[in-house]
């Protein structure tokens, strides 16, 4: 098995498909990071400015304190790990469409072998993507943010780690959707589709059913679950006592409407990435490769 | 595990694509220590069969195994076999050498071990150039570089020659041959007969996916009947002398000559002595394996292809 791993590491690292994909992750994030980051700044502008009384009483602590970057950073981090889950449609798909899969099968125990050394290396960028994510999109958030919207020490560790989480989760999702759908172009079109337009229209659907608690258990609305509920909670431990009310719509802000808690979270999208996996295995295993 | 045989076998091997049957209930078997040439014509199954050797593609019935396995119990398949395949791949922007590094880490044998098998098959100074622009013949170099990582001892070769040059494909003929006489397994298909003739020493004849002759070359060969070509002063004299000894097989050439089967020159010529006709040239036909594989691999036509040369013969 670690041969395997060395194998498709190598292969990861001697195209250059992973720099060809980091550089617009690092951009799109740092674009988010400094886009959320003055909008929050705008934001929190405005409500110092204002007689907003009501909502500074609410959240407990004057506007200049409130922890708004949070918000932007998870929807940074949302949307920029589109590219790592690219990254790993691509793993499966692109050796089938390139017929490179016939040599890897040919040179593995198993294609259970195979696929499950792929898997570990793109775990592994996954989480290289994350931290690449989380170092662009703060560094866009601290440019244009002032010190009392962002998080503390505690704040930062704890983004970090969920946003790498969700790297490496939508990368293994990417794996596996790649070997579901053995096809470069049908599997990054209908990803991309999924994850920015049919899910965000289903979402709605759902809030005017007055059903938001299902948007937790669908793929993008546990992803964003994951970052969004720690940006909710980081956000509230330091603003007081927030009516319920007050609490949704927050989550609505940080891309977690319906979301459950982030680590419930992280796990009903572990369980979708396992499902698709599945899937995309049961499809290799059989496949004729002609 | 294998038990380290060397020895191919394939049993009752059936392939349905669809409607299609690609191969049917196929048996051969392959051994070391000589080259085995897999032959048929274009869609006769022989991809098919080899992909379903290499566990590539799932039989529909039948076995194929290697070392009386088959492909996915050989453990580490990469030291057991090494496969080069029609329509096999290769990233563009890949290097020669990191190809096969690649390959090598996934096998589990040393980085060297892939400068060493570039060198081998000529591709050296190409080594650090991107694949995308390698040629066809150089991709087919490649493949075979890759198919050595493992020092496998059996070697199975679709259509190799595809893309060589002429000094490749002579190359690639003593490499086969010298490697099956380390007592290794070498498997390769072809859909021309002359193209491996001087390759094999077994052959495996296949036509719309079943087995035509599986033999050694040679008693292909001996099958095949000898004609005596001559080039009589009187045609129809030496012909009458021929029928009047119980030679029938008598056919006369465009150029005007007879063609006789089933006796030697020699015959002929005394037969032409006793019937007073002069003899101006004769000569034992090479040969032509090439039409006898056309026959045994187009059944249909074999039958009629010699008629109109008889109908020109105003004596028959
Ligand atoms: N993936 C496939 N789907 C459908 N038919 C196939 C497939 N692969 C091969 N065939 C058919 O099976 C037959 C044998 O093909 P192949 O094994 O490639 O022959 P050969 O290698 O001898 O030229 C052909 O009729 C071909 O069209
Ligand atoms: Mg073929």
């Amino acid at each position: 098995m670690g041969n395997l791993v060395q194998a498709e590491l190598r292969k990861t690292t001697t195209t250059g498909l992973w720099w060809g994909l980091l550089i617009p992750t690092a951009v799109l994030a740092l674009g988010w990071g400094l886009a959320t980051g003055l909008l929050g700044q705008f934001f929190v502008d405005f409500a110092s400015s204002s007689d907003v009384d009501e909502v500074s009483d609410f959240l407990g602590v004057t506007p200049d304190q409130w922890k708004v970057s949070l918000f932007g950073m998870a929807r940074a981090i949302n949307i920029s790990t589109i590219f790592p889950m690219i990254f790993g449609a691509m793993a499966i798909s692109g050796e089938i469409n390139r017929r490179t899969i016939t040599t890897t099968f040919l040179t593995a125990p198993s294609r259970m072998h195979s696929m499950l050394a792929k898997m570990l290396v793109y775990v592994l960028w996954g989480a290289i993507y994350g931290l690449v994510i989380m170092l662009f999109v703060g560094l866009g958030v601290v440019f244009t943010s002032s010190a009392g919207q962002l998080p503390d020490a505690g704040g930062w560790a704890m983004l970090t780690l969920v946003c790498v989480m969700s790297s490496i989760l939508m990368t293994m999702f990417g794996v596996g959707v790649g070997a579901l759908i053995p096809n470069v172009a049908g599997t990054i079109v209908l990803l991309l589709l999924y994850f920015l337009v049919i899910e965000n229209v289903l979402h709605g659907v759902l809030a005017y059913l007055e059903v938001p608690s299902v948007i937790g258990f669908l793929p993008n609305g546990s992803i964003n679950g994951l970052t969004g509920s720690v940006a909710v909670d980081l956000f509230l431990s330091t603003a007081g006592v927030v009516p319920p009310e007050i609490e949704d719509v927050l989550r609505a802000i940080a891309g977690a409407a319906g979301a459950l808690d982030w680590w419930w979270s992280g796990l009903v999208f572990l369980g979708w990435a396992g499902v698709v996996f599945a899937g995309g295995w049961a499809v290799t295993q059989s496949k004729d490769i002609t | 595990m294998h038990d380290g045989s060397g020895l191919i076998a394939v049993q009752n091997l059936t392939k349905q694509f669809g409607s299609v049957t690609a191969v049917h209930n196929l048996s051969f078997t392959v051994s070391p220590g000589s080259v085995t040439g897999f032959l048929g014509p274009n869609g006769a199954g022989k991809t098919t069969t080899l992909r379903m050797l290499l566990g590539l593609v799932k039989p529909t019935g039948g076995t194929a195994t290697i070392n009386g396995r088959p492909f996915h119990q050989l453990g580490q398949p990469g030291r057991v076999v090494g496969a080069v395949l029609e329509a096999q791949g290769f990233h563009p922007a890949r290097s020669a050498r990191n190809h096969l590094r690649v390959y090598a880490s996934a096998i589990g044998v040393p980085d060297a071990q892939a400068d060493q098998v570039i060198g081998l098959v000529g591709l050296g100074s190409a080594a650090d150039r991107k694949v995308g622009g390698f040629s066809l013949g150089m991709k087919q170099r490649l493949a075979l570089a890759t198919a050595l990582l493992g020092d496998p001892q059996v070697l199975v070769l679709d259509e190799p020659a595809n893309g060589l040059d002429p000094e490749g494909i002579a190359w690639l003929r003593t490499f086969l041959q010298s490697y099956a006489r380390m007592g290794r397994t070498v498997l390769i298909s072809s859909h021309l007969l002359a193209e491996v003739e001087q390759t094999v020493d077994q052959v495996v004849i296949i036509s719309r996916g079943q087995t035509m002759f599986y033999g050694p070359l040679e008693q292909l060969r001996q099958s095949q009947q000898r004609r005596v070509l001559v080039q009589p002063s009187d045609i129809n004299a030496l012909a009458t002398a021929l029928r009047a000894e119980g030679v029938h097989a008598i056919e006369q050439l465009p150029d005007g000559r007879l063609a006789v089967s089933g006796v030697d020159s020699r015959h002929v010529a005394d037969s032409a002595l006793k019937a007073g006709v002069s003899i101006y040239g004769i000569q034992e036909e090479q040969v032509d394996l090439e039409r006898l594989f056309f026959q045994l691999t187009s059944g249909q036509y074999a039958g009629h292809a010699p008629a109109p040369f008889k109908q020109q013969g105003g004596w028959a």
